[in-house]
């Protein structure tokens, strides 16, 4: 009951510093918070793969770029406000995620992984390629935004509204009965095969909605740049929401908002005053791997733990029974 | 197009493959015996050819690409080496995420230490003098180095399969790809064999550096570029088999040679397309075999 209560004044603090942040910020701050908030959502959708269902996937930023171009295209080639568009989004990607979700999830583990990088791909390659649609490489940009949405801090407010909406959604469905099988999914497969649960479709399910809002969060980014360009699209972005969850931490809904907090000051700094931002995002993940692979969650709950009473050295999150296969012989030597 | 024409690309693509088996041979071996997804094997090819244009640079003449040539593979698998004591090895027996995940964070470390002392700038490497040109056959002309590297492919292909089928180190590391807990209770060093293998891979990867090396351009980015092939090689040959590896190679270099002729914008997605359809088809790959991984 505690853990829940101090999880909602959490949430309600980032809510009333997320509100009055712009007060304080000036227009290129404004701009890094928004990133965040973007960040926020598209690596919450992924968690719905990585952390509830255990699926890792390569093509996560595909959906991510093809919604953002939904709403750029829209525009482009329909007319469209962005705001008709964005409604687009989710939906054109969550459709390409379900129907590339039943092809890559013909294979389980690391080949899916290794398929959603080939499918990830495709779909990248064609927003490069096909110059007729989307212009390929030169991108889409100085889209015409509504005139409430030109200043920034209007801009701000209007994707903080989204981010809090796919956030409470997502949110909503982690806590529902579809979250908890999804969790028996990643816990342990096989058993959950057993039990009846039809793993295959609730995987597929999970793909479908982590996708959709991976289109939703593209679609935000669209706003925030104004445009979309193939890189977008491309596997090393699916990087960015799986390093921001590491950071932040896997096991739990906030870990992923947290990271993209954490991740999006961090390149910011770094950024504005060193050349050399992958070699510190490197060293960071690294440290993160090698001595709190929970993340920041699953560390502050430690430190919280040894602050207080020393009474259990358990990891409550992490079950001993989570699949732990290969490589086994050299477990008892480390 | 004519004969000549179409042979000359058919040559490009093979050397393509020869490049590529020898890079994805090494990523294969190490998924193989280790289970580690190496998303930094790319990195590996990179460093080898950035060392070799300094390696190279400090030798000159012809004895610079041979010098290269032996040196550097020693220099990347040393590397690799290094990475597994200081960092893979404490991950084994967790979850594959950490381990894939840290071989990324290696990726983005080695490509800005590279940036950082190599610049942006491309750089090139030029063959030796005998290995430029081309040899005339009836009315085709092949070029000589297109020739060199199929050679050196078939050559290093023949040696992993011996070191595979006739050492002790070749057993040990059909022993791990099939059952790494077992190998440890009968006795073996399973920790240093683990680095071996690593360092094997990363010098096959170095390898694979040097010798793509005067076919093309040296810059940033290259590793990203090469990861992603190698992955397609082995994903369609089946991870963790040396004669998949090899029918990758050929398919996905072929291919791509073949595509970029006919059909230029969509070559690269032939070898996509190919790569889902042959998983989807076997989602072990056509050599793989099925495992828990």
């Amino acid at each position: 009951m505690r853990g829940r209560l101090t999880a909602s004044t959490g949430w309600a603090i980032a809510a009333l510093v997320a509100l009055l942040a712009p007060l304080l910020l000036n227009e290129r701050q404004m701009f890094v918070l928004m990133s965040i908030v973007i960040l926020a959502v598209f690596a919450t959708s992924y968690n719905v793969l990585l952390g509830y269902t255990g699926m890792v996937s390569f093509a996560h930023a595909a959906y991510y770029g093809i919604g953002a171009y939904a709403v750029t295209l829209a525009w482009v080639h329909l007319g469209w406000s962005p705001l008709a568009g964005f409604l687009l989004a989710p939906v054109a990607a969550g459709a390409i995620g379900y129907v590339t979700g039943l092809v890559a999830l013909r294979a389980t583990r690391l080949y899916f992984s290794l398929l959603t990088l080939a499918i990830g791909q495709l779909l990248f390659l064609v927003a490069f390629q096909w110059r007729g649609l989307t212009r390929g490489d030169d991108g889409i940009f100085g889209m015409q935004l509504p005139l409430f949405l030109e200043p920034a801090t209007n801009r701000y407010y209007f994707l903080l509204v989204l981010a809090a909406i796919a956030l409470a959604i997502l949110s909503v469905a982690m806590r529902s009965p579809f979250g908890a099988t999804l969790r028996a999914i990643r816990e342990n497969r096989d058993r959950a095969g057993f039990l009846g649960i039809k793993v295959k479709r609730y995987e597929l399910a999970a793909f479908t909605l982590g996708t959709a809002f991976a289109g939703w969060a593209g679609g935000m980014y669209a706003f925030f740049d104004r445009g979309s360009f193939p890189l977008l699209l491309d596997w090393t972005t699916s990087a960015d929401p799986i390093f921001t969850t590491l950071i932040g931490g896997l096991n739990s809904f906030a870990g992923p908002v947290i990271g993209a907090v954490v991740l999006g000051l961090l390149q910011d700094f770094v950024t504005r005053n060193f050349l050399y931002f992958n070699v510190v995002l490197g060293t960071v993940l690294l440290a993160i791997i090698l001595f709190m692979p929970g993340g920041i969650v699953e560390g502050a709950h430690r430190l919280a733990a040894a602050g207080g009473s020393r009474r259990r050295r358990t990891h409550p999150e992490q079950p001993a029974d989570r699949e732990q296969p290969a490589a086994a012989g050299t477990r008892s030597k480390s | 197009m004519t004969v000549e024409a179409l042979v000359l690309q058919v040559m490009t693509g093979l050397s393509r493959a020869a490049v590529l088996f020898i890079v994805a041979s090494g990523l294969s071996l190490v998924f193989g015996a280790m289970r580690i997804v190496n998303i930094a094997h790319g990195s590996f090819y990179m460093v080898g050819a950035f060392v070799a244009v300094t390696v190279a640079g400090w030798l000159g003449g012809v004895i610079g690409f041979v010098g290269a040539l032996l040196v550097v593979p020693l220099v990347v698998a040393a590397l690799g080496g290094l990475i597994e004591v200081g960092a893979l090895r404490r991950l084994y027996g967790k979850e594959h995420l950490l381990q894939l995940l840290a071989t990324f964070a290696f990726l983005l470390i080695v490509s800005d230490v590279v940036r950082f002392i190599y610049g942006e700038r491309p750089q090139s490497l030029r063959a030796p003098p005998l290995l430029s040109g081309a040899t005339r056959f009836g009315d085709v002309f092949f070029p000589r180095y297109s020739l060199f590297l199929m050679a050196a492919a078939v050559v290093i292909g023949l040696s992993l399969w011996l070191l595979l089928s006739r050492t002790g180190l070749g057993r040990d590391i059909r022993a791990a790809v099939s059952d790494p807990e077992m190998l440890g209770m009968v006795g073996v060093n399973v920790s240093r064999l683990f680095t071996v293998v690593f360092a094997l891979g990363a010098g096959l990867a170095g390898l694979g550096g040097v010798l793509a090396g005067p076919q093309t351009t040296i810059l940033l980015g290259m590793d990203i570029d090469i990861i992603v092939e190698s992955f397609a090689v082995v994903i369609i040959g089946g991870l963790g088999s040396l004669v998949g590896t090899a029918v990758g190679a050929v398919l996905v270099g072929v291919t791509f040679a073949l595509g970029i002729t006919f059909i230029p914008s969509a070559a690269l997605a032939i070898v996509f397309v190919v790569m889902v359809a042959v998983l989807v088809w076997r989602p072990y790959g056509l050599f793989g075999i099925p495992q828990e991984a």
